[in-house]
């Protein structure tokens, strides 16, 4: 009876931990640890290739659009003109309505031959098409025609910019011209960034 | 000695007894998942967290106790962790990160009935269901800890499969993601993926896992500067389902659905704390089920507005939601920004929701600030914890609302809709600021632009059946009609 009163107790104290919470309780658990891979700095996910090997090429040399004074019209919501050349494409410059203008000064006199027309690369921006023409002066009254207005179509696939190439020509002041967006979500232009290039 | 023997066979029964009532019997093995953090950030120095024995990561992340809003307000941070189990789970927590060693803790939602221990400042319980557990420390909501305690996974997708994109534990940036029709894009759980995921004009997407989509690289969209950009965004879309993941730190929206249809929505749980942080939020879609899932938000938690065509056929059911900022379950203020023709609202139901916490606005609110005919919509089983609401300088603080009134955010200001035909069945307040019953308010805009047939059925405050609209402090005006209490 001794025994049996013993082995009663025993078993009693083997249920103790865990009839309280508070005690340490050991579950049988079968557990995944998930690992993490060693990285010192966030990366791009391997399942989606860098596309920049397929963007546009942009001329080498400086932009001598940014940071310069911009003057245009009446802008979208918080899209104001001077995202246009603040060297990030993901800010942007949206117009309110066609025919949109946009003027850079440039300083001082170039030799220019490129415009190239940016939209942030991302691939949420969807493919469009925009019509520009380019103008440039000396004096910042008086422009001509550099580039005819033609359709250019933007794509995430090319990096979502274009280039606008034309003879190289004397410019202090450049003005670029837009006058369609086929995007459907503005009735104005966008550019996120408009780089100058002699 | 019989008597001896007796004692002890009973103590022995009880004491089985209750380890069994504790949850899984004896013998049953947890199964459990746990994730690594990636190894470019560190655990949470507020929060530690062990199931079973086993450490979790906990993540810190943004919140915003600044209940009025600004377009400066800045985020502090709150700890979250998360796994997956089946079976039987013992938490244990510590709050380094407290200035005070933690007294006492509070799981919420309170239906969950757990009583933690609490004992050298380490807190302790057992759960044995999936779900969301919050808890709250020292009778202080500030560093409340988020558990998202996810059932095991089922149909993971192939990562072999060239329709599936599949991204791993560990940190991750890109720009942006546009996931096209009958793509999956699957977020191992210990992932972070700083991105944005857009479906747009597509068919047949999901978007799965247990990680995280996390938008702290970039600053509050209102900032100069700065940009929306939505964690998961779908346009113009249709039989998309979203399961298991967390978004956090969004710079704006959360979870947005536009114009699009058959969207199914499960185990998705939401943080916010900054600017026009709205949690689920959709305008002018049909056939939207949100399940299982949870949204602590810097503004609307869950919210449907007609921007382009009429809302149809929505679900909210068994969510969760702490609204830190603005309305809960709101319906508006836009409802016709589109200009469509005949908008309305319909066939909407809110069912099994749980408010931890609503510091702002009204908990229920249509706000037909526009013109649209809003019909049809079911609140079923709501269950406010906390009901807080400051409103802004004393006005919108009601429990419930509901306005025909042009707002700031109105289209259409020379015609008005109407509401009609709404039912809440079952309501229950736990707790009030104050202890006392919060006002509610109903106004309608004119004879022909009226609030009627809305039904009030069940509704418990403070743990006091109500049963008159005095009772209830509902106020309506001249414009509106057939509003019953039962």
């Amino acid at each position: 009876m001794k025994r049996a009163l013993c082995v009663m107790l025993a078993c009693l104290l083997a249920f103790l931990p865990c009839a309280a919470l508070g005690e340490e309780e050991e579950i049988e658990t079968i557990v995944t640890i998930v690992t993490a891979p060693d990285q010192t700095a966030a990366e791009r996910p391997p399942c989606f290739p860098d596309p920049k090997d397929d963007y546009i090429p942009l001329p080498e040399g400086e932009n001598l659009a940014q940071g310069k004074p911009v003057i245009s019209g009446a802008h979208t919501d918080v899209y104001v003109d001077k995202n246009v050349n603040d060297g990030k494409t993901d800010t942007y410059w949206e117009s309110k309505g066609f025919p949109a203008e946009i003027v850079f000064d440039l300083q001082g006199a170039f030799a220019v031959s490129t415009v190239a027309v940016c939209l942030n690369p991302s691939s949420i921006w969807e493919p469009r098409i925009q019509e520009i023409a380019v103008q440039v002066s000396l004096d910042g009254e008086t422009f001509t025609e550099a580039a005819a207005p033609q359709k250019y179509q933007f794509d995430a696939a090319t990096g979502n910019r274009i280039r606008i190439d034309f003879d190289t020509v004397q410019a202090a002041y450049v003005k670029v011209i837009f006058t369609l967006n086929t995007s459907s979500h503005t009735g104005g232009a966008q550019a996120a960034e408009i780089c100058i290039y002699e | 000695m019989r008597k001896a023997i007796l004692l002890v066979i009973a103590c022995t029964l009880i004491c089985l007894g209750a380890w069994t009532s504790l949850g899984t019997a004896r013998g049953e093995t947890t199964r459990l998942t746990i994730y690594e953090g990636p190894k470019t950030m560190e655990s949470s120095p507020i929060a530690s967290v062990s199931v079973n024995g086993y450490d979790l990561f906990v993540y810190d992340v943004m919140v915003n106790h600044q209940h009025i809003y600004s377009d400066t307000s800045l985020p502090t941070t709150t700890p979250m962790t998360y796994f997956d189990f089946e079976g039987r789970a013992v938490i244990s927590i510590r709050m380094p990160g407290l200035p005070n060693a933690v007294e006492s803790a509070v799981v919420q939602p309170y239906a969950w009935g757990i009583t933690p221990e609490v004992r050298d400042g380490e807190v302790r319980f057992a759960i044995t269901e999936p779900g969301q557990y919050t808890v709250v420390f020292n009778g202080s909501v500030n560093k409340a800890l988020h558990i998202f305690a996810n059932p095991l996974e089922t149909d993971v997708p192939d990562r072999d499969d060239p329709n599936v994109f599949w991204i791993g534990p560990g940190e991750w940036t890109i720009d942006a993601i546009a996931l096209q029709s009958n793509q999956t894009l699957y977020l191992s759980g210990g992932a972070v993926l700083h991105s944005v995921i857009s479906v747009s004009q597509a068919d047949n997407v999901r978007i799965c896992g247990r990680g995280l989509i996390d938008g702290s690289d970039y600053p509050a969209w209102v900032q100069a500067g700065s940009s929306a950009r939505v964690p998961i965004h779908l346009d113009h879309s249709k039989n998309v389902t979203v399961e298991g993941i967390g978004i956090v730190n969004s710079n704006c929206w959360n979870l947005n659905s536009y114009s699009s249809r058959n969207v199914r929505i499960d185990n998705v749980k939401i943080i916010s704390g900054r600017q026009n942080g709205d949690g689920f939020t959709f305008q002018s879609c049909t056939d939207h089920t949100v399940t299982n899932s949870f949204a602590r938000t810097w503004d609307d938690s869950l919210v449907l507005k007609n921007y382009s065509g009429s809302t149809k056929g929505i679900t909210f059911k068994n969510i969760q939601v702490w609204t830190d900022l603005a309305q809960s379950m709101e319906i508006g203020y836009e409802t016709d920004k589109g200009l469509t023709l005949d908008p309305e609202i319909s066939d909407v139901l809110f069912e099994d929701i749980t408010v931890l916490y609503n510091f702002h606005k009204p908990v229920i609110s249509i706000h037909n600030s526009d013109d649209a005919f809003v019909h049809g919509i079911t609140y079923r089983n709501i269950v406010v914890e906390n009901a807080f609401m400051q409103g802004d300088n004393g006005i919108n603080k009601e429990l419930m609302e509901m306005t025909l009134q042009n707002s700031r955010w109105s289209t259409v200001r020379d015609e008005f809709g109407s509401i009609d035909n709404v039912l809440i069945d079952g309501l229950t307040v736990i707790h009030t600021e104050n202890g006392k019953v919060p006002a509610s308010r109903f106004s309608g805009q004119s004879e022909d632009n009226m609030i009627t047939n809305v039904t009030l059925r069940g509704v418990t405050i403070l743990g006091n059946p109500v049963t008159t609209l005095k009772e209830m402090k509902l106020s309506i005006d001249a414009y509106c009609d057939g509003i019953v209490i039962e």
